[in-house]
């Protein structure tokens, strides 16, 4: 099963435009996940920039209506994700667990939908995308 | 530049309610078109909050909650990676997005950080360890 390890480190969503992590910090953070890639668990790992360089679009009403960041409503944002490939979602809560994560810190564990979990009518529907199809097999 | 688009949840996504073959169609089409700019690098769509859960650190203390989430303003529904030339891109091909999760859809677009973004604390050491896990990390994908 695949989960996101989402990271939303409380106060980033007022961070300043080039707001860099601290070296103590980045350097728990790389064992960490030099430890995921060492269990063969890890699938894939980024880090976001500030909202502060971000940009929102919402679709109310039909038309895209595009804000730019800071989002002065957001009480959180997502400051960085994992993702990877564990047997169960106790498993993926353990991992999370084993994160440095500081006190203003939060992860928030989610299952990636797979095709299969789709019902049929679904996937009939992907089948239709060839191209996206052999996009996915090229990343998954 | 690489972006992470994502998509914010909605009550009937997160209730499970699934889009119908109209959007899902135009979804499709969208992300085609994606892949033949050469703007898609992945993509993935996530469980409803009520089969995830969340930890909280404090110290040395960890304190899980199941989900789902009903008090979080912001549940993130899927993502998009994309590889653009800039923001004003990105914000472009949104505009084109066929509105995901209907009337109250909103995305969020964010800047992906790269080695070359980090200055001096991203020490040589770092950059190097950093590297050793993607290339693996890629491998094992």
């Amino acid at each position: 099963m695949r989960f996101m390890m989402l990271m939303i480190p409380k106060g980033y969503e007022t961070a300043a435009p080039g707001t860099m992590p601290d070296t103590k910090a980045v350097a728990a953070m790389m064992k960490y996940n030099e430890s995921l890639q060492k269990a063969g668990v890890l699938l894939a790992l980024d880090g976001l920039h500030p909202p502060s360089m971000g940009a929102r679009v919402s679709f109310s009403g039909g038309k895209p209506k595009v804000t730019d960041g800071p989002f002065a409503e957001a009480k959180e944002v997502l400051g960085g994700y994992w993702m990877i490939q564990v047997k169960s979602k106790e498993e993926a809560i353990e991992w999370a667990s084993r994160c440095p994560g500081g006190d203003n810190e939060v992860i928030e564990i989610r299952q990636v939908q797979e095709l299969a979990d789709f019902p049929a009518d679904i996937q009939e529907v992907a089948g239709k995308f060839p191209e996206l199809q052999a996009q996915q097999r090229k990343g998954a | 530049m690489r972006v992470m688009v994502l998509i914010k949840a909605t009550r009937d996504i997160e209730a499970g309610i699934m889009p119908d073959e109209k959007i899902l169609t135009e979804m499709g089409s969208f992300n085609e078109e994606l892949v033949k700019a050469g703007v898609l690098i992945g993509m993935e769509g996530l469980h409803p909050s009520a089969k995830g859960a969340r930890v909280k650190f404090s110290g040395a203390k960890r304190t899980v909650t199941d989900g789902p989430f009903t008090e979080a303003k912001e549940l993130i529904a899927g993502y998009w990676l994309w590889q653009v030339k800039s923001m004003n891109e990105a914000i472009e091909w949104v505009k084109r997005c066929p509105n995901p999760t209907g009337a109250e859809g909103e995305i969020e677009i964010r800047q992906v950080f790269e080695a070359e973004d980090f200055g001096a604390e991203f020490t040589p050491e770092l950059r190097e360890q950093e590297e050793r896990v993607r290339v693996r990390m890629v491998a094992k994908s």
